[in-house]
């Protein structure tokens, strides 16, 4: 059942890929007010990422974007090379993190390129590790379904609600 | 390369001296205990692990287990201390999530599953042979010929293997097989890795794991505890942990030993081919010392009486 | 039966009956009484009504232990996979019988034939001892029609169990071979009593050689849980020769214990050669237990200076330790050297009594009470105590039933001595 998980949302991704424009700002100054994100969608639901506000809430958009936005790096280890660069082409979280599950092998084999992106997480990854943690830092929802909800399938694999064990509880929202 | 060689000069040495009753066959030599130079392992950083047990789920899944008795959506769990510990993995669960609550940060949360040792004890421990540690890394076993005897769950440092104790008549050992059957044999990522969304695992060559788990360490100055746990505990781990708070803040066993569980055996292993080789001649010389020049009454039916006394 | 002897029934004890016939089996089997006789002492004797009820409520267990599993008399402990019927069956068993290879050693070997008289009961309590830890074995075994897998199906040689199971195994026919001389004489196969009395010596080498390493396995089977096991219990170098050493002592004051026993309870089966050298005997069995013990002593304390665990002495875990020495090594030493000092048999006997119990106290320690010391302590489920007590019930019956028939305590009046 995973496997064919996998491979629909590859073929989604590769569909979507397509169809979403990777989210064009070429400058700091032009940002889309909400992003789309439903490229991995299997046991949750898309999320419609308020763009606008976190823009707000933020001290700045390399918070997010490291050193692509041309605003000034957060990340020390940003920092040490790209500390004075301007905004670069690519900025969507998609464009530069896989959707492939990051391997040993494949982080030996991007190593040539990208000297010091070799410990990068895939695109699962790089939503959940740049949004939960700043979510669980400043108390902002954390649960899943506070950002996704779940799907059918979701709920059979995690044995919740229709799919719940018999005699237990329903498990709290997740 | 010597320790090789001493090993398996070890189980030579113990299969002859069973061979004193009955030849094994070639069979007796197939334990394959010396690490495999490309063996896959997972590096678990427990900085990105946020207790969501989707791993847990992925398991159950993958595997086939039973219903679990909660829906795994269900936090509670991290609070239950079955018999005042943190979970374990159980006969229906080879992974578990637990919570370590810490004193001056956030909780920990820390994945418990087979650790696939480089030389593992519940290999060494099986008198039947059950255990194999395949040339991908994954120490899986053969619920064909295990007898049930449970010396894997004694010999495991880290506790990993249950029992279905449940069942009458096919009880067998139960524990993580890395999905050997499902995905590693053909290269792919293990169930539980692939769900996580923090990817707290990192799947691959356990030695590559290493560099990047280093790698990890020198680029966070003071994020890590500068250890990386399961490089060396107990001869190495397929599995290898990366910790922010001390391990055994974590509850991982800190007092494990460098060396394989096996080592501890050896003095005795060694042993018993000495004990084979010389007892006999030894105490058949005491015989003939004590005896010399008695009479002494073999086969002659009840002949206690004609014997000396001393 | 005492009852009946005074009546001036003989119990069978010959080849011939006195008045020239030869015994059946039904009247061996009975003892040489009538079914009604038999039946009457049967019932009379208190001690097995206190059989027949643990049967009564043990051996349903048993069966239901097969039918729903080990989880349905454990509490299924994956932390505390061997629980009371190993911990007891298993690594108390076997050093209690050790008794065995002691006394083969000593009269076939070393040609003490002063210990002549006690030879077969040591090594009877040999062979059941060994007999019924594998039946503990066989209760405990998840799968135990596979016992016999190591030995002709998937061979683990490099496994200290590997080593158990098959020096059991092959101990089991030593000494079954061994007793099997008693067997003969009784029904009456004399071929077979002489074919086995030619292998004496290479059976009793035998013997030794599978005891020291199967008794130091049972040790070195613990070995492979350093931290579980605590420290002060724990040796990677000597666990071995500690089992080794501690069952030296262990066996010969069981059969001191249960010598007494004999005397006590069934002098009637007796000969009058046991009963008059049984004081003797007693004396020099407690001296080679004394030997074992202080050999003990030493190497324990040599064990904690190796791995220096002075420390861990002043510590609860440390002060139990104490107690265990206390009570099971220097107590039992004192009362022993005190008894052989004075000649005093009965001294000797309570030495005997408490080194059982130190070995006791001291596998069960190992096995169960320090295991796991960092966690929680198990507590056998109360069914596991039960039906550890019903086999241990059947192994005293079935003690006896034999002690009761073959030549074991008296000698065999073969046709040419009548």
């Amino acid at each position: 059942m995973i496997n064919s998980g996998k491979k629909l949302m590859t073929g989604l991704a590769g569909l979507l890929f397509c169809c979403l424009v990777a989210v064009s700002c070429y400058a700091t100054d032009f940002f889309p007010e909400t992003i789309e994100m439903n490229v991995l969608t299997d046991l949750y639901g898309g999320v419609v990422f308020d763009h606008d506000l976190h823009v707000m809430i933020t001290e700045g958009c390399a918070v997010c974007h490291h050193h692509t936005t041309g605003t000034p790096v957060v990340d020390s280890y940003c920092a040490k090379c790209h500390a004075d660069e301007g905004p670069v082409e690519t900025v969507s979280c998609q464009g530069c993190h896989t959707l492939e599950p990051v391997t040993a092998q494949s982080m030996r084999e991007q190593r040539d390129v990208y000297r010091y992106h070799d410990d990068k997480p895939d695109l699962k990854a790089a939503y959940h590790l740049s949004c939960l943690g700043c979510h669980m830092e400043f108390g902002a929802p954390a649960g899943c379904q506070d950002c996704h909800a779940r799907t059918e399938a979701g709920d059979a694999f995690f044995r919740s609600g229709q799919f719940a064990p018999a005699g237990s509880a329903v498990g709290p929202a997740h | 390369m010597s320790k090789i060689t001493r090993r398996k000069f070890l189980a030579g040495s113990v299969a002859g001296s069973a061979a004193i009753a009955m030849a094994p066959t070639k069979k007796a030599f197939g334990a394959n205990l010396e690490g495999f130079p490309d063996g896959m392992g997972v590096l678990v950083d427990l900085t990105r692990c946020v207790g969501c047990r989707s791993c847990e789920a992925a398991c159950n899944k993958e595997q086939k287990l039973p219903e679990p008795d909660k829906s795994f959506d269900d936090f509670s769990v991290f609070d239950e201390r079955p018999h005042g510990e943190h979970r374990r993995p159980t006969e229906k669960t080879y992974t578990v999530v637990n919570r370590y609550d810490q004193t001056k940060t956030e909780p920990v949360y820390r994945k418990i599953q087979c650790n696939h040792c480089n030389e593992p004890a519940c290999l060494t421990s099986c008198f039947v042979n059950a255990y194999k540690k395949t040339p991908e890394g994954a120490v899986i076993y053969n619920d064909k010929v295990c007898v049930g005897c449970r010396n894997c769950m004694i010999a495991c440092p880290f506790n990993i293997p249950a029992f279905s104790y449940s069942s009458a008549l096919n009880p067998i050992i139960k524990k993580c097989i890395f999905c050997y059957d499902t995905r590693l044999k053909d290269g792919q990522v293990p169930a539980c890795v692939e769900s996580c969304p923090q990817q707290v695992m990192l799947f691959g060559k356990r030695k590559e794991l290493i560099r990047v788990a280093h790698a990890r360490i020198r680029r966070s100055p003071g994020k890590y505890v500068d250890h990386l746990y399961g490089e060396n505990e107990v001869g190495g781990t397929g599995w290898l942990y990366l910790s922010a708070v001390p391990f055994k803040e974590a509850g991982f066993n800190v007092s494990l030993p460098n060396e394989p569980i096996i080592n501890n055996v050896k003095d005795f292993l060694a042993i018993v081919p000495m004990v084979l080789a010389i007892w006999p001649a030894l105490f058949t010389g005491f015989h003939l010392l004590s005896t010399k020049g008695k009479s002494h009454g073999h086969g002659e039916g009840h002949s206690h009486e004609e014997q000396e006394e001393h | 039966m005492k009852k009946l002897a005074e009546n001036g029934i003989q119990p069978h004890d010959a080849e011939m009956k006195s008045d020239g016939r030869k015994w059946s089996l039904m009247e061996k089997l009975l003892l040489g009484l009538t079914l009604d006789q038999y039946l009457q002492q049967v019932v009379r004797n208190k001690f097995n009504w206190l059989l027949a009820l643990i049967f009564a409520i043990g051996i349903p267990l048993i069966v239901y232990r097969f039918i729903f599993g080990l989880g349905s008399v454990t509490h299924s402990s994956y932390d505390y996979p061997w629980g009371l019927l190993l911990g007891f069956g298993l690594f108390c068993m076997v050093p209690l019988s050790a008794s065995g290879f002691m006394l083969g050693t000593s009269v076939e070997l070393f040609g003490r034939h002063d210990f002549e008289p006690i030879e077969r009961l040591a090594l009877l309590n040999g062979l059941l001892g060994y007999l019924f830890a594998v039946v503990y074995l066989l209760v405990d075994l998840g799968q135990p029609w596979r016992l016999a897998y190591p030995m002709v199906y998937s061979f683990g040689p490099a496994a200290v169990l590997f080593l158990v199971g098959w020096h059991v195994a092959t101990y089991l026919s030593v000494q079954l071979a061994e007793v099997s001389t008693a067997f003969f004489e009784w029904i009456g196969f004399r071929r077979g009593y002489e074919f086995i009395r030619k292998g004496t010596v290479g059976l009793t080498v035998a013997g030794v050689i599978l005891s020291t390493l199967h008794q130091g396995a049972l040790g070195a089977l613990f070995v492979y849980a350093p931290g579980k096991v605590h420290p002060l219990w724990y040796s990677a170098s000597f666990q071995w020769i500690h089992f080794f050493v501690s069952s030296i002592p262990a066996g010969l004051c069981m059969v001191i214990c249960v010598s007494t026993v004999v005397i006590y309870t069934m002098k009637w089966r007796c000969d009058q050669r046991f009963i008059d050298n049984l004081d003797r005997i007693t004396i020099s069995l407690a001296k080679g237990a004394a030997m074992g013990l202080i050999t003990y002593l030493f190497i324990k304390f040599l064990a904690v200076a190796h791995d220096n665990e002075w420390a861990y002495l002043t510590t609860g875990w440390g002060l139990w330790w104490l107690i265990e020495i206390g009570f099971g090594v220097i107590l039992p030493l004192i009362l022993l050297s005190i008894g052989i000092h004075h000649k005093n048999v009965n001294l000797c006997r309570i030495g005997a009594l408490v080194t059982v119990l130190g070995v006791l106290l001291n596998r069960l320690n190992t096995s169960l009470i320090t295991f796991n010391w960092h966690l929680y302590q198990e507590v056998p489920h109360i069914l596991e105590v039960i039906i550890s007590i019903t086999i241990f019930a059947i192994y005293i019956m079935t003690y006896r039933f034999i002690l009761n028939r073959l030549p074991i305590l008296y000698q065999f009046k073969s046709r040419a001595d009548a």
